[in-house]
């Protein structure tokens, strides 16, 4: 019986001790980690397909290109089916099997359950798949930032070009009834107000919704020069095009990121024609001016679209990587505090083409963006202004 | 082999853990329990924390729907509404977070109470499409209030034990698993009582109970009120451990997620809302890890995902397929085939 009781604790330190060399060597190890919680099922799984892909490529590319000063960076993503307790699952699974210090979440559920753990460990910068305003508080949310400007700034662009190409315009605000959807209204409608722009109607439909009927009729009533839509990847608003084209509107329809896809725009078949909207970054077979990136994505998938969230999974990327460079450059140690700082010291940053103009991370978010306009005949989305930033 | 247990008293035939075998395996699974926060990584704390909150608010479902017959699609709303209330009265109130728990139990319980009036008219389907509208009101309330924060929700302060911030899963572990335990004991006994009797009988035939003296709106709404009671704390505690609540974070899929549980797990049984929680919370997760073996690129993880959720599904169609009674039903042969052993059942 003793000896029996011997050898299991002699089994039982052998277990401790290798569990403890492990953890050494692991805390060791000289691969910088970026963990995901990615959505690859799921409503939101078109999304973050294209993102785990662009986040993939980026980590190849550093990795071929030497790493961050000589040590790798590896990319460790969970799938999450866009559910916040099976994203903070995988959050919890990748950072007790790994060093994490860097981030992608799938969602701004996701984004502000994490960030009292973010703020407890201060190891990790975050980004995600949230442009929610809330995040853009470097005070609330220190170790997040929002890749592309947030949806008020993407309102805020939107608004900006309007008033520079028809000042006094006529604008609709049409969103759903959701935390996305309601996001930027509040602040737009004053932004509006403030560029001499006049808000005729504001038409929230509940989610899901699919006969929007009344919402058009209601939004023909008004007959806006621009018509703004937020809070929706896609339906409603074909349908809400289609009718209102019908009742012979002539108004000018527009989208915010989750939007602006080329192939989702292309989704609505004749009703894209024209379609506008903001996109904070470049599309994939945008060939204008210098794009040592695009051109390295291209090379990557010859002749296979890559879509917007991909260049937004692999900017995210390209930004982490940047911090992690600056801050072991200056000689610290990699954790939230640091790898914050050294991204906010990025200014006149050359994204390599994947948003064509230099970028400053002065806050939690890059307030740049571009209108692109579709053309059906050429099934792509094609830009309708030059590169707006917003101070 | 087990011949039998014999009982010589009623207090014996009526006892929750009826023979020596089950006490000690009762007493094992609580030190494992114990000892489970000593021996486990964050990733499977967070899991046990969220398995116990899950098992808590199945445990209240399968009060209403398993003992009494009476579905409900409205679970989740009630969770929302003890996740709100606990919310609000730690943000503004800073009351200590038992009293909050309790609070958040009592407002889902009035909810539940309100949601449950129709059940005297409308039974099975018709009543569960009515507590639909328990969803969508809820929905409505959270997202309009500006107290509820609006769609933008609340964030939560951790709940503090003498000045000690339940802030880790660690921490949060000895207030959520004591207190599901707490409630699956109290679910236990209650169908030892004549007021969970009632309940069976209700399920069983409601004329005949009505025939044999109870009162069916009384004990209708009572079983809607104790099922929403612990929606209500399994709410409070999901707000303490996720320190966030939107309007979005207690949606209709929510409330199938807990009935699908009680039918995988076993209506009408405490250990089936055991199991079914724990099969729905971990095996999705178990799925991954499993596919976290297999030796494939980090692709694999995006070609795999669908195959996963759809290994999920098939799990669940094949478990209502063979074994219609649910995961408490097999545990029971397991049980009766050692009881028996080396005899067949």
């Amino acid at each position: 019986m003793s000896i029996q009781r011997r050898s299991v604790l002699s089994a039982a330190a052998l277990a401790v001790s290798a569990l403890a060399t492990s953890g050494s060597a692991l805390a060791q190890g000289e691969d910088i980690v970026l963990g995901g919680s990615i959505p690859m099922t799921g409503v939101f799984a078109f999304a973050g397909i294209g993102v785990n892909a662009g986040i993939q490529d980026y980590v190849k590319i550093a990795n071929d290109a030497g790493g961050i000063k000589g040590r790798k960076l590896r990319y460790v993503p969970e799938d999450t089916g866009y559910k916040v307790d099976a994203s903070v699952a995988a959050f919890k699974k990748i950072t007790s099997q790994n060093k994490v210090h860097l981030y992608y979440g799938d969602s701004t559920g996701f984004a502000k359950t994490i960030n009292p753990e973010l703020e407890r460990s201060g190891q990790i910068l975050m980004a995600g798949a949230s442009f929610a305003t809330e995040i853009n508080d470097p005070k609330k949310y220190p170790y997040q930032f929002l890749v592309g400007p947030d949806y008020t700034e993407m309102i805020g662009i939107l608004l900006k070009h309007i008033a520079k190409v028809k000042p006094g315009a006529k604008v609709a605000f049409v969103y759903s009834d959701s935390e996305f959807g309601r996001d930027p209204i509040d602040e737009s409608r004053a932004g509006a107000k403030k560029l001499g722009l006049n808000v005729a109607v504001e038409i929230m439909t509940p989610p899901g919704s699919v006969d929007v009927s009344g919402e058009v009729i209601k939004l023909r009533r008004a007959d806006p020069d621009f018509t703004i839509f937020h809070g929706y990847v896609l339906a409603p608003i074909p349908e809400f095009v289609i009718q209102a084209k019908k009742l012979g509107m002539k108004s000018q329809f527009m989208g915010t990121f989750w939007t602006m896809d080329n192939s989702m725009v292309m989704k609505m078949g004749e009703a894209a024609d024209g379609f506008m909207g903001v996109m904070p970054f470049r599309y994939y077979y945008d060939t204008e001016g210098k794009s040592p990136m695009l051109e390295k994505i291209r090379a990557l998938h010859p002749n296979e679209y890559q879509s917007a969230p991909y260049m937004q999974g692999f900017l995210t990327a390209m930004l982490m990587t940047e911090a992690a460079k600056r801050t072991l450059d200056a000689g610290k140690p990699l954790d939230g505090k640091n790898l914050k700082a050294a991204l906010n010291s990025i200014k006149n940053f050359d994204t390599g083409g994947i948003i064509g103009t230099p970028i400053t991370i002065k806050g939690n978010s890059i307030p740049v963006g571009r209108i692109y306009k579709a053309d059906i005949k050429q099934q792509k989305m094609l830009p309708a202004s030059d590169w707006i930033t917003l101070e | 082999m087990r011949i039998g247990a014999a009982k010589e008293s009623y207090v014996a035939d009526a006892a929750l853990f009826d023979t020596p075998t089950q006490r000690v395996w009762i007493g094992l699974a609580f030190a494992a329990l114990c000892a489970f926060p000593f021996v486990a990584d964050e990733y499977w704390l967070y899991l046990a924390c969220l398995i116990a909150i899950n098992v808590a608010s199945a445990c209240g479902l399968n009060i209403l729907t398993g003992y009494t017959g009476l579905v409900s699609l409205g679970q989740a709303a009630f969770m929302g509404l003890g996740a709100y209330t606990v919310a609000v009265m730690e943000n503004r109130l800073g009351t200590p977070f038992g009293i909050n728990l309790l609070a958040g139990g009592l407002v889902a319980m009035a909810g539940g109470v309100v949601v449950g009036i129709p059940s005297l008219r409308v039974k099975g389907l018709y009543l569960a499409i009515s507590t639909i509208a328990a969803s969508v009101l809820a929905h409505f309330l959270f997202a309009n209030f500006k107290f509820t924060g609006g769609t933008a929700g609340l964030s939560i302060q951790p709940a503090r034990f003498f000045g000690i911030a339940l802030d880790t899963s660690f921490r949060l572990y000895w207030l959520i698993v004591p207190l599901a335990v707490l409630m699956l004991l109290g679910a236990a006994n209650l169908f030892r009582t004549r007021i969970g009797r009632a309940f069976i009988a209700i399920r069983d035939r409601d004329i005949s109970a009505e025939v044999l003296g109870i009162p069916l709106l009384r004990y209708k709404l009572m079983s809607f009120g104790l099922s929403s009671f612990y929606a209500g704390v399994a709410g409070g505690l999901w707000a303490y451990f996720f320190r966030v609540v939107t309007p979005e974070s207690f949606p209709l899929i929510m409330s199938i997620f807990f009935l699908a549980a009680i039918i995988v797990g076993g209506m009408g049984s405490i250990l089936g809302c055991i199991l079914g929680a724990v099969f729905m919370t971990l095996v999705p997760e178990l799925l991954k890890i499993v596919v976290g073996w297999l030796p494939m690129s980090t692709n694999a993880t995006l070609v795999l995902s669908p195959v996963r959720t759809m290994v999920f599904g098939a799990l669940i169609i094949g478990f209502l397929i063979f074994e219609p009674h649910g995961l408490a039903e097999m545990w029971r042969r397991v049980r009766r085939y050692f009881h028996l052993w080396p005899f067949r059942t």
